[in-house]
């Protein structure tokens, strides 16, 4: 129940955030952070698989609801939550995912939780961006957004989890 | 038949994600830049108060600044309102103007500038006498979207910075139009693209709206020729238009009804029918 609870407000936090704050930055036209990605990455590392697919589908049509996108979203949502069961054991090894855990530096240590993370990070971008400029031209501004997107999703994502990971649960 | 069933026991997880992955992308490849303005007025109904009252926080401090624009355009309108006063037939000018086109103010409630298909969400919607195609105008008067879709409180604008956005545009004062776009790049350029050989084109020179798409008042400031080259046949020039409107400081808008604008394209409509 304490699980289940803490995930609807992370699942609450992330999409509000990137809502009413994330998607209204008109600082520049190639930052453009997709935080809402820290539900998805921090559920624990042992939750079944059709359960994190499942709630990435739900926040990828929550955020291409809210956002115009009409299955943008959705579509780099899901890769990520598909991948995410293998990643991390590339990363962290099998057993030790079995284990569970919420992921963190604390958990997972810090090199394989960096990489999560910006694996994670990289595959979302590159299908979010590689979709949504698919007819534009300026392949080389096309490629600056993404790397800066995902290099301040990475930045905004990691305080987001270090802000919603429990200080008691190394586990 | 076991087979079958043991497979898919062992595979739903794959199957599920290639089926949704399938529907997403199948969705979104049929989407156009009308699917998405629908689908953000709808969710505005939901989110549009607090986005609002989330961006009047930031809208205040920038308050100083809006003032002073404001001012200064007052001042030029007050410029323009003398120079027709020594006109002898004023009063035509003026009540032609009135009634071809209505005013109405609007607060930007969210807007983006770092995507592809960019919108302005606005805070007026059918309630308020909005509807589809009305131009939207930064507060100076320069030209900055138009709406595409209403729900009853709010509206959606594609903006000037959308990749499907196009309108047609020339140099001030110059009778040979051109068509602009937004390429996805920089968000303070647009380009405008085969405006004639014979357009009177240089650095510098204002670029306006013509009038002829009827979204957009003519003569309505979009921005200033960057550089500008003649196509490879050429016949066209291709500029570069630096935008006089900020998108990123974008709180106020003045939204523009053409009142005459459904009579006139069903009289075009009924004359193409009958030529075509």
């Amino acid at each position: 129940m304490y699980r289940a609870g803490y995930y609807i407000l992370l699942f609450a936090v992330a999409a509000l955030l990137q809502i009413f704050f994330f998607n209204s930055l008109s600082l520049w036209s190639c930052f453009a952070p997709m935080v809402y990605m820290a539900f998805v990455l921090m559920l624990p590392l042992n939750a079944p698989s059709i359960a994190v697919l499942l709630s990435g589908l739900a926040m990828g049509v929550v955020m291409d609801f809210t956002m115009g996108t009409a299955g943008l979203n959705t579509i780099a949502t899901l890769a990520v939550a598909y991948m995410r069961r293998p990643v991390l054991n590339l990363v962290l090894g099998a057993e030790v995912v079995r284990d569970g855990g919420i992921p963190s530096v604390q958990r997972m240590g810090s090199r394989p939780f960096w990489q999560y993370l910006i694996i994670m990070e990289v595959l979302h971008g590159v299908l979010f961006f590689g979709f949504e400029a698919f007819t534009t031209s300026y392949l080389w501004y096309q490629f600056l957004r993404l790397t800066v997107s995902t290099l301040a999703s990475i930045l905004f994502v990691w305080l987001l989890m270090l802000l919603f990971t429990p200080k008691h649960s190394s586990r | 038949m076991y087979r079958l069933l043991e497979f898919i026991r062992r595979s739903y997880v794959t199957l599920l994600f290639v089926v949704f992955e399938v529907i997403a992308i199948g969705i979104y490849a049929r989407s156009t830049y009308y699917t998405q303005a629908t689908l953000l007025a709808r969710a505005n109904a939901l989110t549009g108060g607090l986005a609002g009252a989330i961006t009047d926080v930031g809208g205040y401090f920038s308050l100083a600044r809006e003032n002073r624009a404001l001012t200064a355009h007052v001042a030029e309108l007050e410029q323009r309102l003398a120079y027709y006063g020594g006109l002898v037939d004023t009063t035509a000018v003026i009540d032609i103007a009135e009634l071809q086109y209505e005013f109405m103010p609007a607060r930007v409630v969210s807007s983006t500038i770092n995507r592809t298909h960019n919108f302005i969400t606005l805070n007026k919607g059918l309630r308020d006498g909005v509807m589809s195609d009305m131009a939207v105008l930064s507060p100076s008067g320069e030209a900055v979207g138009y709406i595409l879709d209403c729900s009853e409180r709010y509206s959606v604008a594609i903006s000037v910075l959308n990749t499907s956005f196009r309108t047609g545009c020339k140099i001030k004062g110059d009778g040979y139009s051109g068509s602009l776009e937004w390429d996805g790049g920089s968000t303070y350029e647009v380009t405008m693209r085969e405006l004639s050989k014979y357009a009177k084109i240089e650095i510098g020179a204002e670029v306006v709206t013509t009038g002829v798409s009827h979204y957009f008042p003519s003569d309505m400031l979009i921005g200033w020729v960057e550089s500008y080259e003649l196509d490879e046949s050429k016949t066209y020039y291709n500029a570069k238009v630096r935008l006089a409107a900020d998108f990123s400081n974008l709180h106020n808008v003045v939204l523009v009804k053409y009142i005459d604008r459904s009579e006139v394209v069903e009289l075009e409509r009924s004359a193409k029918s009958k030529v075509y």
